[in-house]
């Protein structure tokens, strides 16, 4: 069998960042005919692969990553700010002032490339035997350019659907297969001592 | 798994609004941005497995796992008869059990694997990280020489290619024997 070439979707994305040396990190591929996720645990690769015509959904949610990043970073950053404005208040200080400068950076650049970035969000992908995170699509925007350069290729495979065909499919299967409402304490059995 | 999909915060199920908008929309329940996309694989029922057929006549071929069931196809590996039931399709090729599990433990069949060791980046952390306390490269420098070098053709990366990884080990390890020589030469001519 030819050996499939892989493109690259996402870029390496930490999966914990705690790790002291080979942090274990994620990414995402494109084959010819599947999704290629490549878990790296410093020397060794996992593979998980998801056929086009096997993949049944994409769910994603927007998540708070960046608002907690930005009220992480936020703080030590005002904090750099109100150093240099009191520093330049009293008299320029060159031994000083270069500090507050290179923390201001040092905050500032990731406080700047986080909402460069936009919204964060978690994404799945599900097949008819799992549900999968997709680790490495961490950002809105760039989930919604992934999913719009997998969208033809999985509809090639599999074909297309519109959003009111499936909500229709979606009530039919729901009146088969929702799970029932537990039982309220009011429909509950007397109890009997 | 039943064919309804959750909201992937609340988990409440999601009937209509937010299928295939190819833009986020709030989640009825919860109200969090959700954006689903869902493929007709979702509603697709599974299909049963072709069942094999008995021997009827007396000489005809059977399959080599299954002696009273009739061979349909040949193992395009190993060319073994086989019956519908051991019959494994994959990649358009037709290959009995033992085959497909040979070729997942071996790493013959590139779609089975599931993981691969990267020697390259074993060599590349034997060469680095002990430069932290740089007394342990005297061990591990000739060790990051030998990995690299033993498993040069082993498969690297199924996504990234090519021996860069190693190349640097093996300069970082000669650097390293280098410096550990002109020590050793030094020391004993009594210069340090």
């Amino acid at each position: 069998m030819a050996a499939t070439t892989y493109t690259r979707l996402t870029r390496t994305r930490l999966t914990r960042w705690f790790a002291v040396a080979n942090a274990p990190r994620v990414s995402l591929w494109l084959g010819n005919d599947h999704l290629l996720q490549v878990e790296h645990d410093g020397f060794g690769e996992t593979y998980k692969r998801f056929y086009f015509r096997d993949i049944q959904a994409f769910t994603m949610a927007e998540s708070p990553r960046r608002a907690i990043w930005n009220a992480v970073l936020a703080i030590p950053l005002a904090g750099c700010l109100i150093g240099i404005i009191v520093s330049a208040a009293t008299g320029p200080n060159w031994v000083i002032m270069p500090v507050w400068f290179i923390f201001t950076f040092v905050f500032g650049l990731p406080f700047l490339i986080n909402n460069f970035r936009g919204a964060a969000c978690s994404c799945e992908i599900r097949t008819a035997v799992q549900t999968e995170p997709l680790r490495s699509l961490s950002r809105v925007r760039q989930t919604q350019k992934v999913l719009a350069r997998l969208r033809p290729l999985i509809a090639a495979a599999q074909g297309q659907l519109t959003g009111e065909e499936v909500s229709v499919r979606m009530r039919e299967a729901a009146g088969q297969s929702i799970p029932p409402q537990p039982a309220t304490p009011q429909s509950a059995p007397p109890v009997v001592s | 798994m039943n064919s309804l999909i959750a909201c992937p915060k609340c988990r409440a199920w999601l009937l209509e609004d937010v299928f295939n908008r190819q833009a986020l929309a709030p989640c009825p329940a919860c109200g969090v941005p959700v954006q689903i996309e869902v493929f007709p694989a979702l509603f697709r029922k599974i299909a049963a497995g072709p069942n094999a057929q008995p021997v009827m006549v007396d000489g005809e071929s059977s399959c080599f796992f299954h002696p009273q069931k009739k061979a349909v196809v040949p193992c395009a590996s190993c060319g073994r008869f086989l019956c519908a039931l051991c019959d494994c399709e994959f990649g358009g090729e037709h290959l009995c059990p033992a085959c497909l599990d040979a070729g997942k433990s071996k790493g013959k069949i590139q779609a089975l694997e599931i993981k691969r060791t990267r020697y390259d980046s074993i060599a590349l952390g034997l060469a680095v990280y002990p430069m932290l306390i740089f007394y342990f490269t005297i061990i591990t420098a000739p060790m990051a020489l030998f990995v690299a070098w033993r498993y040069w053709k082993a498969p690297s990366s199924l996504v990234q290619r090519g021996h860069v990884r190693a190349i640097v080990a093996i300069v970082i390890a000669l650097l390293q024997i280098a410096a550990w020589i002109t020590f050793f030469v030094l020391a004993a001519s009594h210069r340090i």
